[in-house]
C-alpha cells in the first residue's frame, strides 16, 4: 500500500482549492510525497502539511463568491426543468397531489375568510375598543339567568356619577312593527324596531347620509331610518320630514337617514330607530324593567376592570334605595343577608362590544350572535385539512421515491451533493404547491358562494387585499416546504452503490412513517364522520322530540291586531271554516323569542325574596291551550263559563316545582304579581286553576323555564289548528277573510313547524357545516390512499404475475393486495372512535335535552371508513390482478 | 523589454520549461531547478511562477493521460510560447549585449 498523505491537510487542500488547479497540484504533491516519504516519512508528512498552507493563498483559493452568485439562478432554472419532467412524467401522481393540496387550500381559505368575518365583527365602530355594554347575572329562586340589558333609568344615574364614562345610551327591544307613510294605507312590516336615546349614533361613531346624528332623536316621536328601510316607501333623499305612522297607532317624523349597518355588526339587522323619548315606560324610575341594552363608552386610557367594580357597586347605590321605597323593612344589610342565606344574586358587570359576537349569549341579545366554541371547531377543521393535504403529499412522493431512487443515484454518482438535491426536491414541492394553490383560490373562488349559504354569511372574496395575497403565498410557501421536506431529505439519503448495484429492486423504507401518516389520515376522517352523525342524531332527535305541544299543522297568522275591532269576528269566521279544528289569539308562540319575564308572590309571602316566583307570563285567550294541545295535568284549562278566570293563572310543571308544592295543594293558591303598590289590600291576585305538562318552548339546549299562563293581553297572532288534507284551499280560504277585515294590510302566514326549525338553523348549519368538510377530509384521505393502493399494486405487478401464474384467483390477489391498508384504517378506527365519542359526548352537554350517542353510530363511522377505504383500494387490488401475466412478466 | 517582465525565478522556470521541452511539469520542473542550482525550493513556488506566466502568455499547458502513477491523478505538461521564446531571446541578448560591454580586464 502506498503512503497516505496526511489526511486534515488533503482535505483542508481540496476544499479551499481552485477546482482547475487542484489535479495538478495534488498531483504533484502527492509524487513528491510518495517519494520523499520513502527517505523520511515523518518529515515528509510534515513537509506536506506545511506546502498545503504555502498553497493557501488568494492565487490558489477558489473563490466561494462566484459559486453563490452564479450558481443558483442557473440552478433554479435547471430545478425547475427537472420538476418540470417529473411532474409530467407522472401525471397521475401529480395530478393527486395537486389536487388533493388544492382541496385542502381551498377548504382552508374558506374556513380562514369565515373566521376573518367572526374576529372582525363590531371592529368596524370608532372608539369600538373603548365601548362595553352592561349585563346583569342574575339569580332568584334557584334560576340562574343572564341578561344583556339593563334597568331603565341606570344610564342617567350612572353617567354622571362615574367620572370615566364619556357617552352612554341605551335602546330599547320594539321588535316588528309594521310602518307605512302618513299618506298612504299600505302597512309595510319592518322586522327590526329599536327606541334608540339621541346619545346614539354618537356614541357609535356613525355619521348620517342625512339628518345631524346628534339632533335626530332628542325629541319624542322622532325616528331615523336606514337607506334600505326608508327606501321600502320613498327615495332616502326625500325621507326627512317626512312623518309616518307605527302600527296604525303612532305618528313619528323622519329626522335622519343612516346607511344600513354593515353585515358584520350588532346592529345589522336594525331597520327603524325611534327617539327613546316617545315611549312612556322609558321615563320610568323603575329599576326592575330590565329592558334596555345599554352601551357606555369610556374615556380614552380609562381601564375597563374600574367600570366593572364600579357596576359592582350601583346594585347598593341605586336600585337597592329604590325597592326600599315600596318593600318594607328592606335594608342594604338585610338585602345582603338574604343573598347569603338564599344563594341568590344580581351583579352588575360589562361586555366589550368586540367580545359580544363570539362570547355573548344572553337573554335580550341584539342579534343572534356566534358561538367562540364553533369558531375553535372550524379552526381545527381547517387545520387538519390542511395536514391531510399535506400528508398526502408526502406520502405519494415518499412512496413514490423507489421510482426516483435511480435517478438520485445517478445524480450523486454526476457530483450532486445532498444539498443540491434537497434543492431539487423541494423545488418539486414547490411547484407542485404553486399549481395548487392557483387551483385551490379557484375551487375557493367558486365554492364561495356556496359557503356563504352555508354558513349563513356575506363573505366576499378579498381580491384587492394584498396582506391576504401575501398570507396566502406564504401560508403555501410554508406547506410546500413542510410537506416537501421529508420525502427530500429522505430521498436525498440514498447511497448511489445501493440504488445503482441492480438486482432487483431495492426496498423503499419510510413504509412505517407512511403507515402512520395514513393512520393520522383515517383517525381525523374517522373522528369527523363521527361528530358528523352526532350532530345530525341530536337534530333528529330535537325534531322528532314529543316537545308537549302540537307544532304540525299550526298555521299562523302574523299581525292579526290590524284587523283591529274586526278581530273577534275574523277569528270566529276563520273557526267556521271546514278543515279549521281550532283558533286561537295570542301574541306567543312556543318558539324562543325575547320575552318578559315577572316576579310573582305567593299570597302570605309578599316581598319574602326567598319565595320569589320568577314566571315567564303569556297572555292568552280560552282556546289557546286546546289548539296548541298542551297537556291539562291537574285542573283545569280556561273555561268561558267561569267568568272569574279572568284572574285565574295556570303554571307548567317548572313553575310549580319554584312554587314548591305539589299540583294537587297549588290549585287554589293565590299569587301576585302587584306588590309594588301603596294600597296593599287592594293588590289583584291570579288564582292557580291548573297545571300544563312542561312543554318546550325554548330551544332543547336549555331546560324548560317557569311559565304562566293568563287570560287577556293585546293578541297580534292568530294561531289556528288544520285537519289534515288540502292546505292551500285552507289558506286561500283564512286569506280572503283577511282581505275582508283588514284590507290592505299584509297577509302574514306560515306554519309552525317552520318557525320550528328556524330555531335550530344554528345546529342544522353546524351539521351541514361538518358534513361538508367530513366529506372534503375524506375524499383528500382517500385520494392519498388512492396513490399509495394504485403505487403499491404498480411495485407488485411481478409479484401478482407470478402467483396469479402459480394458480391464484383474482379474489386472492385483491385480497393480498388491500389487506395491508385494511389493517391501517381498522387501526385508525380503533384510535378516533373513543376520542369523536369524547368531544361529541362534551359538545351534547351544551343541550339540556340531548340524544345519547347510540352504539350504532360508532359502527356507522367504522364501517362507511372500512367501505370507502375498500372501495378505494380494492380497485387498485384488482386492476392489478387482473392483469393478464404475460403482460407483467414478459420483461425482465 | 519594454511591457514584459520577468522575475529572476520565473526565468529560471520557463528556461527549464524550455529545456525540459515536453516532458516539463511541476515536479520535473522542481527537480531540474533544484539540480542546476542547488538549492531547494518548495513546489508551490513553481506552481506560482508557473501559472503567472501561464496568465502573461510565456507557457501553455495541457493535461497528460491518466496512469497508474500519483493515484491516477494526471500531470499537466507546460510547453512554452513563441512569445515565452521571444522574451527568454530578449533577455539572453540584454544580458549578451552589457555582457560585452564589460572592459576586458583582468581583476585577478
Amino acid at each position: 500500500m502506498l503512503p497516505q498523505p496526511p489526511k486534515y491537510s488533503l482535505r483542508f487542500l481540496r476544499w479551499f482549492c481552485r477546482e482547475d488547479y487542484l489535479e495538478e497540484i495534488e498531483g504533484d504533491m502527492v509524487e513528491l510525497f510518495e517519494e520523499e516519504y520513502l527517505d523520511a516519512p515523518i518529515r515528509a508528512k510534515w513537509k506536506f502539511r506545511w506546502t498545503v498552507i504555502r498553497y493557501f493563498r488568494p492565487r490558489f483559493i477558489k473563490s466561494f463568491h462566484r459559486r453563490k452568485k452564479i450558481n443558483p439562478s442557473v440552478m433554479f432554472k435547471n430545478d425547475i426543468k427537472v420538476a418540470w419532467r417529473s411532474i409530467r412524467k407522472q401525471p397521475f401522481f401529480t395530478l393527486l397531489n395537486v389536487f388533493g393540496l388544492a382541496i385542502g387550500i381551498a377548504g382552508s381559505i374558506l374556513i380562514a375568510l369565515f373566521l376573518q368575518d367572526e374576529f372582525s365583527f363590531d371592529r368596524m365602530f370608532q372608539d369600538a375598543e373603548r365601548i362595553y355594554r352592561t349585563d346583569i347575572d342574575y339569580r332568584v329562586s334557584g334560576e340562574e339567568s343572564y341578561y344583556a340589558t339593563a334597568p331603565g333609568p341606570m344610564a342617567a344615574a350612572i353617567k354622571d356619577d362615574y367620572p370615566h364614562i364619556e357617552q352612554i345610551t341605551r335602546m330599547l327591544e320594539v321588535g316588528q312593527a309594521l310602518i307605512r307613510p302618513a299618506d298612504a294605507i299600505v302597512n309595510i312590516k319592518e322586522q327590526h324596531v329599536i327606541g334608540a336615546d339621541s346619545s346614539f349614533f354618537d356614541l357609535f361613531g356613525v355619521e348620517l347620509l342625512a339628518g345631524d346624528p346628534r339632533l335626530a332623536l332628542n325629541k319624542p316621536y322622532t325616528m331615523v331610518m336606514t337607506k334600505t328601510a326608508a327606501e321600502k316607501h320613498f327615495g332616502w333623499r326625500q325621507a326627512i320630514g317626512k312623518s309616518m305612522v307605527i302600527n296604525d297607532q303612532d305618528n313619528y317624523v323622519v329626522t335622519g337617514v343612516v346607511e344600513d349597518f354593515p353585515a358584520n355588526s350588532l346592529f345589522r339587522d336594525q331597520g327603524v330607530f325611534l327617539s327613546i323619548e316617545s315611549f312612556e315606560d322609558a321615563r320610568s324610575i323603575a329599576w326592575n324593567n330590565w329592558s334596555y341594552p345599554t352601551f357606555i363608552k369610556l374615556k380614552p386610557h380609562a381601564d375597563p376592570e374600574e367600570l366593572r367594580a364600579y357596576l359592582g357597586t350601583i346594585k347598593d347605590k341605586f336600585l337597592i334605595p329604590w325597592a326600599m321605597t315600596f318593600v318594607p323593612g328592606l335594608t342594604l344589610e338585610s338585602s345582603k343577608a338574604d343573598e347569603a342565606a338564599t344563594g341568590n344574586f344580581m351583579i352588575f358587570g360589562a361586555t366589550a362590544l368586540t367580545d359580544i359576537h363570539l362570547h355573548s349569549d344572553r337573554r335580550g341579545e341584539m342579534s343572534s350572535n356566534s358561538d367562540i366554541s364553533n369558531v375553535y371547531i372550524l379552526s381545527f377543521i381547517g387545520f387538519f385539512l390542511l395536514i391531510l393535504a399535506a400528508v398526502n403529499f408526502m406520502n405519494l412522493s415518499t412512496a413514490h421515491s423507489l421510482k426516483r431512487a435511480k435517478e438520485v443515484g445517478i445524480r450523486k454518482t454526476l457530483g450532486s451533493d445532498r444539498k443540491g438535491l434537497i434543492r431539487q426536491f423541494l423545488t418539486e414541492a414547490g411547484v407542485i404547491t404553486a399549481l395548487a394553490l392557483i387551483m385551490g383560490v379557484l375551487l375557493a373562488i367558486t365554492a364561495l358562494p356556496y359557503f356563504n349559504e352555508l354558513a349563513e354569511k356575506e363573505i366576499s372574496f378579498p381580491f384587492s387585499h394584498l396582506v391576504f395575497w401575501a398570507l396566502l403565498l406564504g401560508a403555501a410557501l410554508l406547506l410546500g416546504l413542510l410537506a416537501g421536506a421529508y420525502p427530500a431529505f429522505f430521498m436525498s439519503r440514498f447511497l448511489p452503490v445501493k440504488v445503482l448495484k441492480g438486482g432487483g429492486e431495492a426496498r423503499v423504507g419510510g413504509a412505517r412513517v407512511r403507515n402512520s401518516l395514513v393512520v393520522f389520515q383515517f383517525s381525523i376522517s374517522v373522528f369527523l364522520i363521527v361528530c358528523t352523525l352526532v350532530v345530525f342524531q341530536q337534530l333528529q332527535f330535537i325534531r322528532h322530540t314529543d316537545l308537549g305541544f302540537e307544532k304540525d299543522q299550526v298555521l299562523v297568522v302574523d299581525d292579526a291586531q290590524m284587523a283591529g275591532s274586526q278581530l273577534p269576528s275574523f277569528k270566529e269566521q276563520v273557526e267556521q271554516l271546514g278543515q279549521v279544528h281550532s283558533v286561537s289569539l295570542s301574541s306567543y308562540l312556543p318558539t324562543p323569542s325575547n320575552r318578559s319575564v315577572s316576579t310573582f308572590f305567593p299570597e302570605g309571602a309578599i316581598t319574602q325574596s326567598d319565595r320569589a316566583l320568577n314566571y315567564g307570563i303569556w297572555r292568552v285567550d280560552h282556546d289557546y291551550i286546546s289548539t296548541l294541545d298542551l297537556q291539562i295535568i291537574e285542573g283545569r284549562a280556561f273555561d268561558q263559563q267561569f267568568p272569574t278566570d279572568s284572574s285565574a293563572i295556570i303554571l307548567n310543571e317548572s313553575a310549580l316545582v319554584m312554587l314548591g308544592m305539589n299540583a294537587k295543594e297549588a290549585i287554589g293558591t293565590r299569587v301576585t304579581s302587584d306588590f309594588h303598590r301603596d294600597d296593599k289590600e287592594n293588590m289583584e291576585y291570579y288564582t292557580i286553576i291548573g297545571v300544563v305538562k312542561n312543554f318546550h318552548y325554548e330551544t332543547l339546549r336549555s331546560d324548560i323555564n317557569a311559565l304562566s299562563l293568563v287570560l287577556g293581553g293585546q293578541p297580534n297572532r292568530l294561531v289556528a289548528k288544520l285537519q289534515a288534507g288540502n292546505f292551500k284551499t285552507t289558506i286561500n280560504e283564512i286569506r280572503d277573510l283577511w282581505n275582508e277585515v283588514a284590507p290592505s294590510q299584509p297577509f302574514q302566514h306560515y306554519f309552525m313547524d317552520d318557525s320550528f326549525n328556524d330555531t335550530y338553523q344554528a345546529e342544522l348549519r353546524l351539521g351541514n357545516i361538518f358534513l361538508t368538510f367530513t366529506i372534503l377530509s375524506l375524499f383528500i384521505a382517500c385520494l392519498g390512499l388512492f396513490g399509495l393502493a394504485a403505487f403499491n399494486a404498480q411495485n407488485r405487478v411481478k409479484e401478482v404475475g407470478i402467483r396469479k401464474v402459480l394458480g391464484a384467483s383474482v379474489e386472492q390477489l385483491t385480497y393480498k393486495l388491500s389487506i395491508d391498508f385494511l389493517k391501517l384504517v381498522v387501526l385508525s378506527i380503533f384510535i378516533a372512535l373513543p376520542l369523536g365519542w369524547w368531544a361529541m359526548h362534551q359538545w351534547l352537554q351544551d343541550f339540556a335535552f340531548r340524544t345519547e350517542i347510540s352504539w350504532w353510530i360508532l359502527l356507522a363511522a367504522a364501517a362507511s371508513a372500512i367501505l370507502i377505504s375498500l372501495l378505494t383500494v380494492s380497485f387498485q387490488g384488482l386492476k392489478a390482478a387482473i392483469v393478464n401475466p404475460i403482460e407483467s412478466l414478459r420483461s425482465e | 523589454m519594454g511591457e514584459y517582465s520577468l522575475g529572476e525565478f520565473q526565468e529560471l522556470v520557463l528556461l527549464i520549461v524550455a529545456a525540459l521541452d515536453k516532458e516539463a511539469y511541476g515536479v520535473a520542473i522542481l527537480k531540474n531547478l533544484e539540480n542546476e542550482t542547488s538549492k531547494k525550493f518548495n513546489i508551490s513556488a513553481v506552481h506560482v511562477a508557473l501559472k503567472r506566466m501561464e496568465e502573461k502568455g510565456f507557457v501553455e499547458s495541457h493535461y497528460g493521460g491518466i496512469t497508474k502513477e500519483r493515484g491516477g491523478r494526471r500531470k499537466k505538461f507546460y510547453l512554452i510560447t513563441a512569445l515565452g521564446k521571444k522574451i527568454l531571446d530578449e533577455q539572453y541578448d540584454l544580458r549578451t549585449r552589457i555582457y560585452q560591454r564589460i572592459p576586458k580586464i583582468s581583476l585577478g
